[in-house]
C-alpha cells in the first residue's frame, strides 16, 4: 500500500529546536509497517529536522521548498493532487493529529483532505490493509482507552494518535543514505487541479497568508497543557464513548445542533449554566 | 644414527604444519578492514612488550606465570636449539643434546605446574575441552623430547627406548603444531603477531590508551557504520580475537558476568574468533553466558554476529558497562570494549536496534542535547543562591567548572554544592558555561550513537574554545574522560582535572583547612572512568587521609576495582540478571566494615545509593571534605571565642 506521511515543522518541547514531531515518528512507524517504501512529504524552508524521518523508517522524502513564512497548504495540496493523478498514486496519507509547537496548526490534515476530497479518519492507533482490496482498517482511539474499528476506502487521510505503537528507534545510517527529492512550490501550484482550487472554506494557517481563497488571521490556539484548574465534570467517570441512540440526531441544522450539544454538555455538568468554561 | 638426530627434522615438520594451519587464519585476518600498523616499531618492541608488559599482567596470577614461563621458555629454547642441530657437526655433539635435554626438562617442569592448575579440579574461570587436554600433548612432547635427547647425550645406550620416545614426541609435536590454526596453540602465533600489530601500541611501556576512536560518519558511498560481520572489524582486531587463551581472567573480573547478566567477555571474544572462521571448530568449553539467551549460531566472515540467529545475542552486547576490567586483566592485551562498542555502533547507527529504554535518552540527546530531556538553561538552577559566574556574561576565570548531568539530579546537586562551597572557601576563581554547556555525550558514545556524540563534541569544543581559562574542573569522571581524552580528536585539547585531585591540591596548598573527621571508617570506591580509564587512584585517597579518616580498602580497588554498574549505558539498557551489580559492589564495601563508602562520581553515587537495606552511607569525597572544612571553621570560631575576654 503506497503510503505517504506528512511531516510538519515542529519544535522540540524542551529546546525549541526544529525537530521531527514525535507523533509523526509514530505515523512513520505505522506507515513503514504497511509499506516498506513509504515516503515523507514536507513543505517548508528547512529539511534538517524532517530528515530524521529517514532514520525512523521512511524510504524517501519529498521536500517542497517554500519560504519560511509561507503557508504550506497550497504546496502540499498541489503536490498531492499531482501525485494522486500520477502513476504511483499514494493510497494512504498519514499525519500527526495535532501541532507540536512549531508553525503547525494541526488543521492541515483536515484541510488537505477537504481540498482533495478525500475521507479523513482521525486518531489511528493501528492500521492494516482491509480484506477488500483498496480498503484500510483503522483502529481509532477514543476517550478513556476505548477503541473503534472503522474501514475506509482508499485513498484516505488518517491522523495518528499518541497511543499508537512506539516509533522505531532512530538510525543514523539510513538517514544519511536516504534520498531527498526537492521540489519547488511554484511548479506544483501552477497545475493545481480543480479540486484543490475549490477554495472558500476558511483556510487556517499559523499566519495570515493568501491561501488562494479567504485570508484568515492567525488562530488563537490555547496550548493544551496550560489550562487553569477547574473542577472535573462529574460525568467523566460514567459516560460511554459513543453517544447513545437517544442522543442521535441525523442532519440537524447547525443552530439546532449547537443548541443540542450545549444542552447535552450542561445536562452532564461539563459546561455550567450557559457560562463558557474557562 | 641416533633417534635424537631426527628431532631437528621433527621441528622442521612442526613448523611446516603450523605454518599451513596458521596461514588459513592469516587469510581470514586479511579479509578484515585495513588498519594502519607500524610493523617495524611493533616488531622491534615485541620482545619488550612480551617480556615486560604481558608478563606483568600474567604475573598477577602467580600460578599462571610460574607455569607459563618454563613451559613457553623451554619449548622455544628446545625448538631453537634443535633448529641449530640441522647442522650435522653440531648434531653429532653429545653436549649439544645435553643442552636440548635441559630445555625439554624445563618445559616438563612447566607442564607439571600447568597440570597442577587443572587437575584434579581446574579453576572455574578456565576453559575445559581442548584446553583441559592441552597438558597431555605438551607433557608427552616435553618428556619424550627430554628422554630422547638425554639418551642421545649419553651416547644412546637404549636405542629401542629412544625410538619409542621419538615416536611419541613426534606424535605429540605434530599434534601441537596441528592446533596452531584452530586449537589452543593458536595463541602463541596469534598472540605474538597481536603484540606487534596491536591497535593501541600506546598501552605498552606503562602508557595508557583508553579513548574510543572516532569513525568517519561521512565516509563517501554507502559505507557501513560500525561492525556487523567479522569482516567489518579491522584485520588486527580479528587477529586479537584469535590470540585469546581462554584464561577467563576477564570473565572473573566482569561485573555483568558476576551479576548473572548474559555476558562473559571471554565467551564473547571466543565467539568473535569463531564467527570469523564460520563457526566453532571445537565446541566452546568455558562457562556459558549466564542466563544465556538462545541464539541460532549462524556464523561466517560475512554473517551478522549480533542477532538472535547469529552467534551473539543482543542482550550480551547491551549488558556491558564499558568498565574495562576485562581489558585491564587480559594477558593477551585484547581490547574487549573496542569490540563491543564497534558492534554497538552498527546496531545503533545502522539498525536503530537499541534496547527500548535506551532510545529515550538518545532521542533526548538529539532534541535537547541532554539525556534526561532537561532544558540546558536549567542546569544552574540548583545553585541559584550561589551566584555562579557564567562565562557568557564576560566572566574570566582560572577554572571552568563543568557541571555535567549531576546538576539535574537532586543527589548530584548535593555533591556539586559541596564542591562549589569548598571552591568558594578556598578562594578559587571559577565560572560555569551555564546554558551553553551541552552534555558531553558520554552516554551516547557508549551506546554506539557516534553521530550524536560527534555533534555534541564539536559543539562543546566550539563553545569551550571561545573562552579563556586554564583548566576545566569536573566532578564527573565520565565527563573528565570525554573532555580530556576524547575531545582532542575533535580539535579540543583541554587540561581537565577531577575534583578529587583539585581539592587535594587545595588542601596540600593550605587553601582549605579541613578538621579531622575522626571516628569514621571509610572505604573508597574507585570510579572506572577515573581509576582504570585515567589512572587516578592516589588523589582521592590522599584527600580522605587528609581528613583524618580511617581508610579501608575493598578486595578489589584501584585499577582493578569493580564497577558500580553505572557506566556504558548499562542502567538504561537494563538487561536483567540474577542480581544487580551495585548490590555486589555494596556487599564488598560492607565487608570492609566501613560505615561510609566514599565515591567520586555521580553515577557511582546513584548506583550505590540505589542499594536497599542496611548498608554503609554513600558520600562523595567533596561532601566529606566540605563537612571537614566546616568543622574546621567551627573549631576556629570556637578558638577565637575562647580567646576573647569574657
Ligand atoms: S567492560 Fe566490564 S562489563 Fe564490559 S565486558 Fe569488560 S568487564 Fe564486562
Ligand atoms: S580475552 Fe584475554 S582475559 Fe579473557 S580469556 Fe581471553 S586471553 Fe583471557
Amino acid at each position: 500500500m503506497r503510503t505517504l506521511v506528512l511531516l510538519s515543522d515542529a519544535r522540540h518541547p524542551v529546546s525549541g529546536r526544529p525537530h521531527l514531531s514525535r507523533l509523526e515518528t509514530q505515523a512513520i512507524g505505522l506507515a513503514a509497517s504497511l509499506d516498506p517504501a513509504a515516503r515523507g512529504l514536507h513543505a517548508g524552508s528547512g529539511e534538517d529536522a524532517v530528515r530524521a524521518g529517514l532514520g525512523h523508517g521512511l524510504a524517501g522524502l519529498d521536500v517542497i521548498e517554500t519560504t519560511g513564512e509561507a503557508d504550506p497548504l497550497p504546496a502540499l495540496v498541489g503536490f498531492l493532487a499531482d501525485a494522486l493523478g500520477g502513476a504511483d498514486a499514494p493510497e494512504l496519507i498519514l499525519a500527526g493529529r495535532r501541532g507540536e509547537g512549531g508553525f503547525e496548526t494541526g488543521l492541515v490534515p483536515y484541510l488537505v483532505a477537504e481540498r482533495l476530497g478525500l475521507p479523513i479518519v482521525a486518531d489511528a492507533v493501528a492500521i492494516r490493509a482491509g480484506e477488500m482490496p483498496g480498503t484500510l482498517v483503522v483502529d481509532q482511539a477514543m476517550a478513556k482507552g476505548a477503541r473503534r474499528r472503522v474501514t475506509v476506502r482508499l485513498p484516505a487521510v488518517v491522523t495518528v494518535h499518541p497511543l499508537s505503537p512506539l516509533p522505531r528507534p532512530f538510525a543514523y545510517g539510513p538517514m544519511r543514505r536516504g534520498r531527498i527529492r526537492r521540489h519547488s512550490p511554484a511548479a506544483e501550484q501552477a497545475d493545481l487541479p480543480a479540486v484543490a482550487k475549490m477554495a472558500g472554506h476558511g483556510t487556517v494557517a499559523g499566519r495570515a497568508e493568501d491561501t488562494g481563497g479567504t485570508t484568515v488571521g492567525p488562530v488563537d490556539v490555547v496550548p493544551a497543557d496550560e489550562r487553569p484548574h477547574r473542577a472535573r465534570p462529574k460525568l467523566m467517570r460514567t459516560s460511554g464513548t459513543a453517544a447513545g441512540g437517544a442522543n442521535l440526531h441525523v442532519g440537524p441544522d447547525p443552530t439546532e445542533a449547537a443548541r443540542l450539544i450545549l444542552d447535552y454538555l450542561e445536562a452532564n455538568g461539563i459546561r455550567r449554566y450557559g457560562k463558557a468554561p474557562e | 644414527m641416533t633417534a635424537a638426530a631426527f628431532l631437528p627434522w621433527l621441528i622442521v615438520a612442526m613448523v611446516v604444519v603450523a605454518a599451513v594451519q596458521i596461514a588459513r587464519r592469516v587469510i581470514l585476518w586479511r579479509s578484515g578492514r585495513p588498519a594502519r600498523v607500524d610493523w617495524l616499531a611493533g616488531l622491534k618492541a615485541l620482545p619488550r612488550r612480551y617480556l615486560v608488559d604481558v608478563h606483568h599482567v600474567v604475573d598477577r596470577d602467580r600460578s599462571a606465570s610460574r607455569m607459563h614461563v618454563p613451559t613457553a621458555g623451554g619449548l622455544v629454547l628446545a625448538c631453537a636449539l634443535l633448529v641449530v642441530g640441522l647442522v650435522p657437526a653440531i648434531a653429532a655433539s653429545r653436549l649439544y643434546f645435553g643442552l636440548v635435554a635441559l630445555a625439554f626438562l624445563v618445559m616438563t617442569a612447566g607442564v607439571v605446574l600447568e597440570v597442577r592448575r587443572r587437575y584434579p579440579r581446574p579453576l572455574p574461570r578456565l576453559s575445559l575441552g581442548q584446553w583441559q587436554k592441552l597438558p597431555i600433548p605438551l607433557g608427552v612432547f616435553a618428556l619424550g623430547g627430554f628422554v630422547t635427547a638425554f639418551l642421545a647425550s649419553l651416547g644412546d645406550p637404549l636405542p629401542a627406548v629412544s625410538i619409542l620416545t621419538l615416536l611419541l614426541t613426534t606424535a605429540a609435536g605434530l599434534g601441537l603444531a596441528g592446533m596452531a590454526g584452530h586449537g589452543p596453540m593458536r595463541h602463541a602465533l596469534a598472540g605474538a603477531a597481536h603484540l606487534a600489530a596491536h591497535p593501541r601500541p600506546e598501552r605498552f611501556g606503562g602508557g595508557r590508551s583508553t579513548e574510543l576512536r572516532p569513525i568517519d560518519l561521512d565516509a563517501p558511498g554507502t559505507g557501513k557504520l560500525g561492525a556487523e560481520t567479522p569482516a567489518d572489524f579491522a584485520w588486527n582486531r580479528l587477529l586479537a580475537f584469535d590470540a585469546c587463551v581462554q584464561c577467563g581472567r576477564c570473565e572473573a573480573a566482569c561485573p555483568a558476568f558476576a551479576a548473572g547478566q548474559p555476558l562473559s567477555p571471554k565467551h564473547l571474544i571466543v565467539d568473535l574468533a569463531a564467527a570469523a572462521g564460520g563457526g566453532y571448530a571445537q565446541p566452546y568449553a568455558g562457562n556459558a553466558y549466564p542466563n544465556a539467551r538462545p541464539v541460532g549460531g549462524a556464523a561466517g566472515l560475512h554473517a551478522p554476529i549480533v542477532s538472535p540467529e547469529g552467534l551473539v545475542h543482543p542482550d550480551t552486547l547491551w549488558s556491558c558497562t564499558t568498565c574495562r576490567a576485562c581489558v585491564e586483566e587480559c594477558p593477551m592485551m585484547i581490547e574487549h570494549v573496542d569490540a563491543i562498542v564497534d558492534l554497538r555502533r552498527f546496531q545503533t547507527l545502522e539498525r536503530g536496534a537499541v534496547p527500548l529504554k535506551a532510545e529515550e535518552p538518545l532521542a533526548n540527546f538529539r532534541g535537547a542535547d541532554e539525556p534526561n530531556g532537561r532544558a540546558l538553561a536549567e542546569r544552574t538552577d540548583f545553585a541559584a543562591d550561589l551566584r555562579l559566574k557564567v562565562m557568557k556574561d564576560g566572566a574570566t576565570a582560572e577554572i571552568l567548572l563543568w557541571l555535567g548531568g549531576a546538576a539535574f539530579d537532586l543527589r548530584g546537586q548535593r555533591t556539586l554544592r559541596a564542591l562549589i562551597l569548598a571552591l568558594n572557601a578556598a578562594g578559587v576563581e571559577f565560572a560555569v558555561l551555564g546554558e551553553e554547556e551541552r552534555d558531553c555525550g558520554d552516554l551516547a558514545r557508549r551506546l554506539g550513537d557516534e553521530a550524536t556524540f560527534q555533534r555534541l563534541a564539536k559543539a562543546n569544543v566550539a563553545t569551550l574554545s571561545q573562552y579563556r581559562f586554564s583548566r576545566i574542573l569536573t566532578a564527573d569522571p565520565h565527563a573528565l574522560h570525554v573532555l580530556r581524552n576524547e575531545y582532542p580528536a575533535f580539535g579540543g585539547s583541554f587540561d581537565v582535572v577531577h575534583h578529587t585531585a583539585f581539592l587535594a591540591e587545595m588542601v596540600a596548598a593550605g587553601r582549605l583547612a579541613p578538621a579531622a573527621l575522626t571516628g569514621k571508617a571509610v572505604t573508597y570506591h574507585d570510579p572506572c572512568y577515573l581509576g582504570r580509564y585515567n589512572g587516578e587512584i592516589e588523589a582521592p585517597r590522599a584527600l580522605i587521609d587528609a581528613l583524618g579518616l580511617e581508610r579501608r580498602e575493598m578486595a578489589r580497588s584501584g585499577r582493578r576495582s569493580m564497577c558500580c554498574g553505572g557506566g556504558g549505558g548499562a542502567p538504561v539498557t537494563d538487561i536483567p540478571g540474577d542480581t544487580r551489580i551495585p548490590d555486589i559492589r555494596m556487599g564488598q564495601a560492607s565487608d570492609t566494615g566501613a560505615r561510609i563508602v566514599a565515591v567520586a562520581c555521580p553515577q557511582c553515587t546513584a548506583m550505590l545509593e540505589g542499594v536497599t537495606g542496611e548498608r554503609p552511607e554513600v558520600r562523595d569525597v567533596a561532601e566529606l571534605l566540605w563537612e571537614a572544612v566546616q568543622a574546621g571553621g567551627r573549631n576556629e570560631a570556637a578558638a577565637v571565642k575562647a580567646g576573647e575576654p569574657a
